[in-house]
């Protein structure tokens, strides 16, 4: 009974957050509330047994969401002035969103109480064959690999096109809000991190996703403290890293194929280091991609490509 | 235990209802973010309430697997939609307007 | 076999990242990947011939656990359709983009929008679709913020994500409710559980609403004029041709092969009544319209629309013969048009480029520079309206006999109105383009490499489609979705 009452207080401060976040006056207000909805969500998912996904949430969605949001605050000067959308349209699509709320909350209320499906059954069947003991890391890089080398592919797409439309500015300093100190204890306190959420993914909560967002936080504090990140590294080194992930895990899906096997069929007696390995790739690629994604506006001189020494600088030209 | 799911299962339809309605109203775009990634995680909610298999039992993993990848891409999306309205915002800096549909 | 599948899911992710590693030999990597390609998806219409459908399952697991790849005719001939295209395109690309940076940065991106196709075309698993849904809507926005008029091409950009976001939100939410009543995510598995129940009906609704949002039908179109009006000259083309397809591809596989048994007549009926609204709005707005590439987007419009008015008629149809022969036609239609819309689309590219603009009242004479790409336009025209011989014309004579057979004439009088306006469209372009007036001075030399890649297309669409339709049924014959409805 008490556990319900914890339930409830639960899932009501979630609606109330939610709506805060959603309706709040200031846009920097609804970035905050957003954030709080996002680790309140942690820890809801945390009450339901899904620790890897209250350690992604927190990480991921509330955290670097949260981080990119607030910084794309700064950037917003000027806000601007909201579509004027006709009357009849705004009522009909309130009406239309209505309707399927209240149509999905009655299938949800019918759905209940679930049956054991067919995939779990088949999974608990074939969970000795997976390489790896914990069972989500076992979906996410075996039995589903083929989702998370799309979810790698979708990275990809956003950071190319974040490094694409990077406007051409240098990078502008400001003052740094941590200490030279701080950033010494928290980087390598992160790496150290980041590693052991790799190497426990086979067994315990954690993996290469997780991972890579505690890596990329390395990076936001190394901006924090006015470093220019990825300006430094030679665009072809920039361009290896974005590509090691995917490049890692197609290449291991193709490894059995050529024996005959299945595309993304791993050899039992190797699959565990096969995962490992795949991870940390994707790892690497993850934490560049995020970090990326969250440096936004801060653009390498030479990307994607140094111009010919005797041509235009068609890079300039062209932004 | 069906009481727990069917309570964290509502909450997680009525989230989707909230940022859907939300996403489709007209706002700055950093409010429409905000809203799609509600809606998200209320999708996200659903799944982990079909998950849950008790207290002290082991949850159920596909889903569980397919929220982290949805996590993900979210965070991809958002971070998407911000560069290109940044540089929309540089390019523009007077914020001339929205865009004008040529079939409005 | 399955090699062939594994190649066309995966060799698109291999160019995307020998692109993006090694720049400049992309122009020379790409036509040769799209090459293979072509290839790859001719050879598996040959193997579809033989084995009906081809199954791959990834990882070796298959089952309800693991992931698998499928394909079938339908899936087999939008490959076809999707690589022959892609090739065009890429070839056109190569001389669109004279900006080496830009193209830099065009090819991975491309190669990821081909790899999403591809594996949207393949996949048999519900989730798996979502992923591949959201790489197709992220990279189909990138690849617009290419587009030449910056702040204009990018506001279509974010607000086809954004949009694109949304349908992908509902889509997951209606795979949450399959998986919460049905326990599993693999479409085979699905296909044969499947039952009328308040979460499979809801679960219908939202899929549908989701899917709905990224085809584009009337009233949900907002997003894709803008969109695919301001993009690079090749990414209109695939985008048109291809992107919105490939959604109603998935619709498709949904109504008909896994909720056959929620599905009504009602449901059907609304559906068609949006398709209709689509065909006439759309083709009117495309009549309308100042710019070539406005006319093109909204074409695409009200083709969509066409392609959502077999579906009322294919759920009445009483017999398998006719709803074979009526299904057939429905792909006939969707080949007819993408061809025909890539065509068209590349041909107002290199029309944009030699005369700098694309507005309709401004092209006076423009025949007399660009004789080849002039001719392409009429051809692809001409199939899109549906004169015969085109693919379009066989397949608007199936629809019309078939609404008649089912006594839904109303759809007979959509499809002339429809008919009509469109050849309008296309007579007011061609007469702009023909019309004597003294041509400006040429701005540079058109080479004809550039504009072959239109005409080729545009003249399969017409003669290739058109006379060589009949294998398209013999192909759907034994596992077209007639067999499941």
């Amino acid at each position: 009974m008490s556990w319900m009452l914890i339930d409830l207080t639960l899932c009501i401060s979630l609606l109330i957050l939610a709506v805060a976040a959603l309706y709040a006056r200031g846009l920097q207000q609804r970035v905050v509330f957003f954030i709080a909805f996002g680790l309140l969500c942690a820890i809801a998912w945390a009450r339901l047994n899904a620790p890897d996904l209250a350690l992604a949430e927190a990480a991921i969605g509330a955290g670097l969401t949260g981080a990119l949001l607030l910084s794309a605050l700064n950037d917003e000067t000027d806000p601007q002035p909201p579509l004027t959308q006709p009357r009849l349209g705004r009522l009909l699509t309130t009406a239309i969103t209505a309707l399927l709320t209240l149509a999905l909350c009655a299938a949800v209320v019918t759905l209940f109480p679930l049956h054991e499906g067919i995939a779990i059954q088949q999974l608990q069947q074939q969970m000795p064959h997976a390489g790896v003991v914990h069972p989500v890391t076992a979906v996410l890089l075996n039995f589903r690999a083929w989702d998370t080398l799309l979810e790698l592919a979708v990275l990809l797409c956003a950071a190319l096109t974040v490094l694409n439309l990077a406007p051409a500015r240098p990078v502008t300093a400001h003052d740094s809000p941590l200490t030279g100190m701080l950033t010494r204890i928290l980087l390598p306190l992160l790496t150290v991190t980041a590693g052991y959420l790799l190497w426990t993914g086979a067994h315990a909560p954690g993996g290469a996703f997780q991972a890579g967002a505690v890596l990329a936080a390395a990076t936001v504090v190394l901006r924090l403290n006015n470093n220019p990140g990825f300006t430094h590294l030679r665009v072809g080194a920039l361009r290896a890293l974005l590509a090691l992930g995917l490049l890692l895990f197609l290449g291991v899906g193709l490894l059995q194929t050529v024996l005959g096997g299945a595309f993304l069929q791993y050899p039992p007696s190797t699959a565990g280091f096969l995962i490992l390995l795949i991870e940390a790739g994707a790892m690497l690629s993850i934490a560049c991609m995020l970090s990326l994604v969250y440096l936004g506006g801060h653009l390498h001189p030479h990307w994607p490509c140094h111009a010919p020494s005797n041509g235009v600088d068609t890079w300039k030209r062209h932004s | 235990m069906e009481t727990t799911q069917l309570i964290y299962a509502v909450t997680g339809a009525l989230i989707i209802g909230l940022g859907l309605s939300a996403a489709l109203r007209d706002e700055p775009l950093l409010a429409r973010i905000i809203a799609i990634n509600i809606a998200g995680v209320g999708v996200f909610l659903l799944f982990v309430a079909i998950a849950y298999r008790g207290f002290g039992q082991t949850a159920d993993p596909i889903p569980h697997a397919l929220v982290l990848t949805g996590i993900v891409v979210a965070v991809a999306a958002s971070g998407l939609a911000i560069a290109i309205n940044r540089r929309l915002h540089h390019d523009s800096p007077s914020g001339d307007g929205p865009a004008e549909d040529s079939s409005a | 076999m399955s090699d062939l599948l594994i190649a066309l899911a995966t060799l698109p992710l291999w160019a995307s990242l020998g692109c993006l590693l090694w720049p400049r030999l992309a122009d020379l990597l790409s036509p040769l990947v799209a090459l293979a390609l072509v290839g790859c998806s001719l050879l598996l219409l040959d193997a579809i011939a033989a084995t009906p459908v081809i199954l791959h399952h990834l990882g070796g697991w298959g089952g309800d656990l693991g992931i698998s790849l499928r394909a079938d005719a339908l899936s087999a001939l939008l490959l076809a359709l999707g690589t022959v295209v892609t090739l065009a395109a890429t070839l056109f690309a190569r001389r669109y983009f004279t900006d080496d940076q830009v193209r830099y940065r065009f090819w991975p991106l491309w190669w990821l929008l081909n790899g999403a196709i591809n594996a949207l075309l393949l996949s048999a698993d519900l989730f798996n679709l979502y992923v591949t849904l959201e790489l197709l809507g992220l990279s189909a926005a990138a690849l617009c913020t290419l587009g030449k008029d910056k702040p204009q091409a990018l506001r279509a950009a974010l607000r086809y994500l954004l949009l694109g976001l949304i349908g992908s939100l509902l889509y997951l939410t209606g795979v949450a409710l399959v998986y919460a009543e049905y326990g599993t995510l693999a479409i085979p598995s699905l296909a044969q559980q499947i039952q009328a129940s308040p979460a499979s009906l809801t679960a219908l609704l939202l899929l549908s609403s989701g899917l709905l949002i990224k085809c584009a039908l009337l009233p949900l179109h907002i997003w894709l004029p803008a969109a695919h009006s301001s993009a690079p000259a090749p990414v209109s083309a695939v985008l048109s041709a291809l992107v919105v397809k490939v959604t109603f591809y998935l619709l498709l596989r949904l109504w008909f092969e896994l909720f056959t048994a929620v599905i009504t007549p009602a449901f059907a009926t609304l559906i068609g009544t949006m398709g209709a609204t689509a065909v006439i709005w759309g083709s009117w707005r495309a009549l309308m319209s100042t710019r070539l590439k406005l006319m093109a987007a909204y074409s695409t419009v009200s083709q969509m629309g066409y392609l959502f008015l077999f579906v009322p008629i294919l759920l009445a149809l009483p017999d398998h013969d006719s709803r074979a022969l009526a299904f057939g036609a429905l792909v006939l239609f969707a080949l007819n048009h993408g061809i025909a819309k890539a065509a068209l689309f590349l041909a107002i590219g290199i029309i944009q480029q030699r005369l700098g603009h694309d507005q309709v009242d401004r092209i006076n004479g423009v025949a007399r520079q660009l004789p080849v790409t002039l001719f392409a336009v009429a051809l692809a025209g001409s199939a899109l309206v549906g004169l015969p011989p085109s693919g379009a014309f066989l397949a608007k004579w199936t629809l019309i006999s078939a609404s008649l057979v089912t006594a839904q004439w109303w759809w007979l009088l959509v499809a002339v109105i429809g008919t009509l306006l469109a050849a309008a469209y296309l007579v007011r372009v061609l007469g702009a383009a023909f019309a004597p007036a003294e041509p400006p001075p040429p701005t540079g030399k058109q080479l004809l490499s550039g504009e072959l890649p239109a005409l080729l297309l545009a003249a399969m669409a017409t003669l290739g489609l058109g006379l060589g339709a009949a294998p398209i049924w013999s192909l759907l014959a034994p596992t077209g979705l007639g067999n499941i409805l």
